[in-house]
């Protein structure tokens, strides 16, 4: 372990966790991922809405896609025929990744919203205009610190040597960055800003879906409200869990080097593991005890 | 012309083995799907094939470091089942900060009346209208054997297609491939949802194992030919 090699993972988990809060916050403003389910009941059940509505894949697929694409492209001009500078190089193919976002979330939006003329479900132009360009930014970070970690981790001149080209570990991480948005902050936009009008405390009832709350704090609710509401809680806490993963995942092998010390390394994230299993019974212990049986309950089972 | 030898015989076993590790696997992922993400099922709330996907890769990144500084196949193995735990287990406890601290709901198993490992009562807490919600200790277990198995897969069949051909990036897209495709089939074997080894859908898994066995068997050889094995 050297000085270099620990500051550059310290920079990775930063990238990290700036991804996560920006992809989050991308998926809120788009509705995109498993909440928006709500969003297209919400019209057939009569709750006309101002949310963006853009499921163009699961998160890891189209995460993936825009990491790829902003790595190839920056690889391209990275290669002796453009011989261009790596940050200039990362920063024109997260441009490229966002375009091509925007081109999908407006194209899902429209289609799926004309798609639902038959509920009264109207195409806004406004929300068209200001949501693109708020979703594209978010997704031009996301892919930036997606891409400049893959750099990291690959760039002949630097310590960490991982053998995959460039965009081969944007993709995946990109994969990997997606399924743990859509797992994580995405709840807290599905299950507690789309029902604010429900008591906390409780999962959503079956019988209240499309249910969403469509009027705002003054006005019309719009996703970037959404967002605004989002990135108090869910758009950190993601950020936090793909900090925690790559930070954890790459200094095992950071602090022992795995050519010679490779089952200290395993045995390291074996460490980790077994403490973040004693920790999931602890919250789950602490929870139920602060927060105590459902009052309606009226089963036989005593808690 | 190009015949099959016995090594090339060795690395399309390793990879059925991968593909067949990876299929069991998904099944101990707990995922609530869409539900779970209105904390209306118990488990994460996303998709089967998306979790076990993003596990698994974080694996194999971890793997394809080991095995460009080493050859042994335990190491490489087991440094990628490492990996995608970690991801497993981290992905698992933010998301639940997010139902406990964002929601208000205490992770709570519906599928059964206690909780299989630390012998807790569930139905008082879950909470009306829904089947659970959250990251109970056995399905979080149950996930961290799924990343186990997902990550130890994903890195066999990546070991397999490395031995074949030396080029790391091929071999780690045909590994993605061959991992997705299973994760998919054992996605549809559970209908999207599960919460864990004690959920009774989990009985379904020797018809998981058959559907991997076929469809890693002709992807196995193919992609041994098509990386130039025989």
């Amino acid at each position: 372990m050297d000085m270099v090699s620990m500051g550059l993972l310290a920079a990775m988990g930063a990238l990290a966790t700036i991804a996560g809060t920006s992809e989050d916050l991308e998926s809120d403003v788009g509705s995109q991922s498993n909440p928006n389910s709500q969003v297209q009941l919400a019209a057939q059940v009569g709750h006309t809405h101002r949310i963006y509505n853009k499921a163009i894949s699961g998160e890891p697929p189209s995460n993936a896609l825009y990491a790829a694409l902003a790595a190839v492209t920056a690889s391209v001009l990275m290669s002796d025929a453009y011989g261009m500078n790596a940050f200039f190089s990362i920063a024109v193919g997260s441009l490229v990744a966002a375009v091509f976002n925007g081109i999908l979330s407006m194209t899902s939006y429209m289609g799926r919203n004309t798609s639902q003329a038959r509920f009264n479900q109207y195409v806004y132009l406004d929300v068209l205009r200001s949501h693109t360009t708020t979703i594209m930014a978010h997704a031009y970070i996301t892919a930036f610190c997606v891409v400049a970690i893959s750099y990291i981790m690959t760039a002949p001149w630097l310590p960490i040597q991982h053998p995959f080209p460039l965009p081969v570990i944007a993709f995946t991480w990109g994969i990997a960055l997606g399924a743990i948005g859509s797992s994580t902050g995405d709840v807290h936009y599905g299950a507690e800003r789309e029902f604010q009008q429900y008591p906390f405390g409780a999962g959503l009832n079956a019988a209240n879906s499309g249910d969403i709350v469509t009027k705002g704090e003054a006005g019309l609710r719009s996703s970037i409200d959404n967002a605004w509401f989002c990135a108090k809680f869910g758009g950190p806490v993601t950020g936090l869990a793909f900090g925690l993963i790559v930070f954890l995942d790459n200094w095992r092998t950071t602090i022992f080097d795995p050519a010679t010390q490779g089952w200290y390394a395993i045995a390291t994230g074996v460490l980790i593991v077994v403490l973040l299993n004693v920790y999931n019974r602890i919250l789950e212990v602490r929870s139920k005890k602060r927060y105590g049986p459902y009052p309606e309950y009226v089963g036989d089972i005593k808690a | 012309m190009s015949t099959f030898d016995a090594s090339t015989l060795i690395y399309v076993i390793q990879i059925v083995i991968g593909g067949l590790l990876v299929g069991i696997g998904v099944h101990f992922v707990p995922v609530g799907g869409a539900p779970a993400a209105m904390a209306q099922a118990t488990g994460v709330g996303t998709g089967t094939v998306q979790l076990a996907t993003g596990s698994g890769l974080t694996g194999l990144i971890s793997a394809g470091l080991m095995m460009s500084v080493t050859d042994n196949i335990l190491l490489i193995v087991l440094s990628g089942a490492v990996g995608a735990m970690i991801m497993m287990d981290v992905t698992m406890i933010v998301g639940n900060w997010v139902y406990i601290y964002g929601i208000g709901v205490p992770p709570v198993a519906a599928k059964v009346d206690y909780d299989p490992i630390t012998k807790d009562p569930q139905p008082p807490y879950i909470s009306p209208g829904t089947v659970g919600h959250g990251v109970p200790t056995v399905s979080y277990v149950s996930g961290t054997i799924g990343g186990l198995l997902g990550g130890a897969g994903g890195s066999l069949i990546y070991y397999a297609l490395m031995n074949i051909n030396g080029v790391s990036g091929l071999s780690a897209f045909f590994a993605i491939g061959i991992f997705v495709v299973n994760a998919v089939i054992a996605s549809y074997n559970i209908q999207g949802t599960i919460e864990g080894f004690h959920d009774p859908k989990f009985k379904r898994i020797p018809r998981a194992i058959q559907a991997c066995f076929i469809a890693t068997l002709i992807i196995g050889i193919f992609a041994v030919l098509i990386h130039g094995g025989a």
